[in-house]
């Protein structure tokens, strides 16, 4: 008997039986379209990650942190993340482009609004990268681009400033307020300068052989000068500002590790406002005051160039992950692999996948148990012709072979309609889904997907599961004993 | 004693069943031997023990005891899976019910006796067809059995058990279920084939039909044989 036979034998016998195979088949059915809807949600989710990681460049990218500060033990500390440390880090085999993390409070005049935002500052080739890609209008600025900046989709959300395109080519002011040294010696000669003439007038000279008056005067005068140094520190900043044109709004990255700060501005610009910024942080020098050593602030030994928080690395497609991160934290540095942390994200989503795919085998063994009283059935109706096609030379292999394709056939037929069963559910599902979040004002993405790989496992769970049930029905039926199935009754 | 010359022949075949506490002698001691191109009819009443014989003569059944050997060959030296082949290449059986599968046409019924004996699919439908025609039921090729009359479908059964070519016919009451008309062209049938060179065995309750075919005519008594005549 060949296989075309079997197949031609089993379709018919099953066709005859029209209710009960359709009835049978409906538990595969359902079994294989619930076992593809929620296996495709599952696959669907890890591609919607996978994509998100593929479009920003993700599985190029690591990032760069000084180690914890509890985490250094009794180790010694590694130098900052300085701007020369960054530029050994570009140096390193393997890596395209090394960017610090660069943020910082600034003011923002727009026409007549004005108001507070943060700032980052990316160089253009960073810019370039596929992290900052989804452009949501205009362009990245250029390398030439000193004078350009973009902002993000949220701080025109934010800030109800109209559709992204309205936003492109106008000027935006970038403000610091910085205190400086000479902020405040401007305001001491300002506001002492008319009391130190007067005192000067009034100052008695005869009494400088009197120590207890000098030191009360000395002591008087410079505490008015150092509250009057404090309030101009403090008080009267110096503003820096730069005018930007906006060339582009974009879809920032999401994530604690990649949020883009709203405001994204050239290295121009940052190195202005750095230049203008040459005194300590006013709370340091409070506390410099409190504690007597104001000199160390200003030039003193302990001053370092700016530490950034974060490095970013761009990769060279292919680098080795595992060696670079070695080197890095060869430097006494942590790093942080997307690569690795999308294995974790995959690793969850097999379990994900897993479960999602136990659960709809239960359904499907269930269905088994629908195929296995089928074939019982069709046995005790079907014993003559059993016992018939033995007269006619059929072995017991080739009535094995014909009750089993019979389960194969429920089972294939099942598995190919419950495949279409899974993806009209998945495509409802989606179609309600899309639409929910587009209400919702978020970003639409396809929920579900149903990769080759997931039609295959289906199609063979399907047959197998649906042939394994038919194992018991087929071996009982290669055991009738063809004399007594052939009796006349 | 096995007679060499014999081509189908049984020694002292037996076939017991238990049934509850007693036990039943479907077909005790039963010896004879049947020449190739031979015309053997087997009679007796309800319940002697003629179908049994047969079913073990077909390789059906297994004798409880005694040996069965055609050719030369003992069926009970072969594996079930030989038993199969030997049905699907040697053996045609007929039985009285026809047991034709209803939901097949006459044509595929026929056909169906060539699926088990490696008969490759085009040469199965011409065989079919042909061995049809030369029964006189060309026209009735597509016809399921509900729709063909008695004697139509125990041709059907008679081309289905002669389309492979066999060397022995088994006959189980072929004309049980028969009208008299119809029992005559089968026995035109049967004994065609039989001067074509086919071994025939007949199960027969039918004294004189049997008398008229075969050249043997063996009965059987309560699972033995009482008597044996040679026919006309």
């Amino acid at each position: 008997m060949t296989v075309r036979d079997l197949v031609e034998i089993s379709a018919g016998n099953l066709w005859r039986m029209k209710l009960r195979t359709c009835l049978t088949l409906a538990g595969v059915v359902i079994a294989i379209g619930a076992f593809v809807a929620m296996v495709s949600f599952g696959a669907g989710a890890e591609k919607n990650v996978s994509e998100e990681y593929e479009k920003l460049g993700l599985f190029t990218t690591m990032q760069v942190y000084p180690p914890a500060a509890d985490s250094l033990g009794d180790s010694v500390p590694p130098p900052p993340l300085t701007d020369s440390v960054v530029a050994r880090l570009a140096r390193l085999p393997g890596v395209r482009l090394a960017y610090p993390y660069d943020a910082f409070s600034v003011s923002v005049r727009l026409d007549t609004l004005e108001l507070s935002a943060e700032a980052q500052v990316l160089p253009p080739a960073a810019v370039a990268t596929r992290l900052y890609s989804r452009l949501v209008a205009g362009r990245r600025p250029d390398a030439n681009g000193s004078r350009e900046a973009m902002v993000t989709r949220e701080f025109l959300e934010d800030h109800a400033l109209g559709p992204a395109d309205s936003i492109l080519g106008r000027s935006i002011a970038v403000s610091v307020s910085s205190s400086t040294l000479d902020s405040a010696v401007v305001h001491v000669v300002r506001q002492e300068s008319r009391r130190v003439e007067q005192f000067i007038d009034a100052f008695d000279f005869d009494s400088l052989d009197n120590v207890g008056y000098l030191r009360r005067t000395a002591t008087g005068e410079f505490n008015a000068a150092a509250r009057s140094f404090l309030e101009g520190y403090l008080g009267r900043p110096m503003i820096t500002t730069d005018t930007l044109t906006i060339v582009g709004v974009i879809d920032g990255p999401q994530g604690r590790r990649l949020r883009v700060k709203p405001l994204i501005i050239p290295e121009q610009s940052a190195r202005r406002f750095a230049a203008a910024k040459s005194g300590p942080d006013p709370a340091e020098l409070l506390a410099a005051f409190q504690s007597g050593r104001v000199g160390n602030l200003f030039g003193g030994d302990t001053a370092a160039p700016d530490a950034y928080s974060r490095v970013t690395l761009d990769l060279e497609p292919g680098t080795g992950y595992a060696a670079l991160s070695d080197s890095i934290r060869a430097m006494g540095y942590e790093t942080f692999s997307y690569l690795e942390q999308f294995a974790e994200i995959q690793r969850f989503f097999l379990y994900f996948d897993l479960m999602l795919g136990v659960v709809g085998m239960i359904a499907l063994v269930t269905a088994s148990l629908g195929i296995v009283n089928t074939m019982v059935m069709s046995i005790l109706e079907r014993r003559r012709e059993i016992g018939v096609l033995k007269s006619l030379g059929a072995d017991d292999r080739d009535v094995w072979l014909q009750f089993l394709a019979e389960s194969g056939v429920i089972g294939s037929v099942g598995a190919v309609l419950g495949i279409l069963l899974g993806w009209v559910v998945t495509r409802i599902a989606s179609f309600v889904a899309v639409r929910v979040m587009e209400n919702q004002g978020m970003t639409a993405v396809e929920l579900f997907d149903l990769p080759l790989w997931l039609i295959a496992v289906a199609l063979l769970f399907g047959t197998a599961v649906s042939v394994a049930a038919g194992l018991y029905p087929a071996a009982r039926a290669a055991r009738v004993n063809p004399v007594e199935a052939l009796r006349n009754e | 004693m096995m007679d060499s010359a014999a081509y189908i022949q049984t020694d002292e075949v037996c076939r017991y069943y238990r049934r509850g506490a007693s036990e039943v002698r479907a077909v005790d001691r039963v010896s004879l031997a049947v020449e190739r191109g031979g015309f053997l009819a087997i009679v007796g009443a309800s319940g002697s023990g003629k179908s049994t014989l047969l079913n073990l003569l077909a390789g059906l059944d297994t004798p409880t005891s005694g040996h069965i050997a055609v050719a030369g060959a003992p069926l009970g030296a072969m594996s079930r899976r030989e038993l199969s082949a030997y049905r699907a290449n040697r053996v045609g059986v007929v039985f009285q019910t026809f047991n034709l599968i209803p939901h097949l046409t006459a044509l595929r019924n026929v056909e169906l006796a060539l699926c088990f004996n490696g008969t490759p699919r085009p040469e199965r439908r011409r065989r079919a067809a042909a061995m049809l025609d030369r029964l006189g039921l060309a026209d009735r090729a597509d016809h399921r059995p509900a729709d063909l009359s008695g004697g139509e479908q125990q041709r059907v059964a008679l081309a289905r058990a002669l389309v492979k070519g066999p060397e022995i016919l088994l006959a189980d009451e072929p004309t049980g279920n028969l009208d008299r008309e119809n029992t005559r062209q089968l026995a035109d049938l049967l004994t065609a084939h039989n001067r074509d060179g086919l071994t025939v065995i007949l199960v027969t309750h039918d004294l004189p039909l049997a008398e008229r075919l075969a050249g043997r005519v063996v009965r059987m008594h309560y699972g033995r044989l009482v008597e044996g005549t040679e026919a006309g």
